[in-house]
């Protein structure tokens, strides 16, 4: 605990930037941990070289040629990538009237467009498929539901979804809004038609 | 600066003089690479010329100027990385750089010039080795001495940031420094 304060202080310390108390707890600590003591010697090390690196000479002729290149980009203000704005304006023109012309067309349409109402939709009960009334139901030895004097072999529910599941595979067509379900060939599976209005 | 503002192109030069050494230092320290860093800090001065009449009177002239040069050098660095996915190689260099942050063993008569030539590119690559979001902040700090208020000025961030981010750049150069700092005992 006191080695994670002391190094939680190792940068304000070598900023000089810590109290005096807080200096000379860390100071004493120093002197009785080792670890701390040269992890903190690495670390002034460290920054002590990145210090100590020498300046770069700058070339003789630096001076001038910068000079003579901020005139020419002064002339010239579109050779500094981040100076040239010329096309902000006319780019944000071009999207406004985009954005005007979308709301036209769309206000357009919806005051002359006759309104429709969606065709309700005819929903048929489910059938009940499941054993009558009073008919008493066993289970065989492999635990199939079995409905005595029936032949018929039960389906898994007591609904039929076998209509439901014709119309999801039937290719439907999508025609102003509406569904619509074509029946292919005399041995395509049957189903009733069905249309939704969205 | 306010003089360079009313178009006193002797002013600019004057300025261009004064402050080379520190934005080309900058810079090159940065990036690690002396070529690119005079080009780089050319156009540091140039984008002071251009925008001279956006400085703000009364603020201070280096914090603008370090705030310029940190930005073109951070641009570079991502430049650079956009660069370095394309290709591979430079990666591999940098890889190869990264693993030989360490002296060559001295050799009887060899020249502590040279030694020491050698020591200040470790450093050198061990800086560029920094990932770039501490790296500007610590060369701003532990070269150029600015101050943690100054150094969040300059790249907009709060000065905990700022702190923070020096101290975690100090302490993955010490790890990249670790066989330089063994060979002196630490």
């Amino acid at each position: 605990m006191s080695c994670k304060r002391a190094r939680n202080l190792f940068a304000t310390y070598w900023d000089d930037e810590v109290t005096q108390a807080e200096r000379e707890w860390l100071e004493s600590h120093f002197g009785a941990c080792s670890a701390c003591r040269a992890e903190y010697d690495a670390l002034a090390r460290t920054i002590e070289l990145v210090g100590s690196l020498p300046r770069e000479e700058s070339p003789a002729d630096f001076v001038e040629r910068t000079v003579a290149r901020a005139r020419r980009a002064a002339v010239e203000p579109d050779h500094v990538p981040g100076a040239s704005h010329r096309w902000v304006p006319i780019t944000a023109a071009a999207a406004l009237l985009a954005v005007l012309g979308g709301s036209a067309i769309q206000w357009a349409g919806l005051s002359t467009a006759p309104e429709q109402r969606p065709t309700p939709v005819a929903i048929q009960q489910p059938t009940w498929v499941g054993p009558a009334p009073g008919t008493t139901v066993s289970r065989s030895s492999t635990g199939q539901p079995q409905i005595a004097g029936a032949t018929n072999t039960v389906p898994d529910s007591i609904f039929d979804h076998g209509e439901d599941v014709e119309f999801i595979l039937d290719p439907v067509t999508l025609r102003k809004g509406r569904a619509h379900t074509t029946i292919r060939g005399a041995d395509a599976p049957r189903g009733q038609q069905a249309t939704i209005t969205f | 600066m306010g003089r360079v503002a009313e178009e006193d192109e002797r002013a600019f030069t004057e300025l261009v003089r004064r402050f080379q050494g520190r934005v080309i230092n900058l810079v090159s320290r940065v990036l690690n690479d002396r070529e690119v860093s005079d080009d780089l800090a050319q156009e540091v001065f140039v984008r002071v010329y251009v925008h001279r009449r956006n400085y703000r009177r009364g603020s201070k002239f280096s914090t603008w100027l370090f705030t310029i040069a940190a930005n073109l050098a951070k641009n570079e660095i991502r430049r650079r990385v956009r660069r370095r996915n394309w290709f591979s190689l430079d990666a591999l260099q940098e890889m190869v750089n990264d693993s030989a942050i360490q002296l060559a063993d001295p050799k009887e008569g060899q020249d502590v010039e040279l030694q020491r030539a050698q020591l200040k590119q470790a450093v050198g690559r061990a800086i560029a080795a920094v990932p770039e979001k501490y790296r500007v902040a610590l060369v701003l700090r532990d070269l150029e001495g600015f101050a943690y208020e100054e150094i969040g000025e300059m790249l907009k961030i709060p000065g905990g940031t700022v702190r923070s981010r020096i101290n975690r750049a100090r302490g993955i150069l010490k790890r990249k420094m670790q066989p330089l700092l063994r060979k002196e005992g630490l």
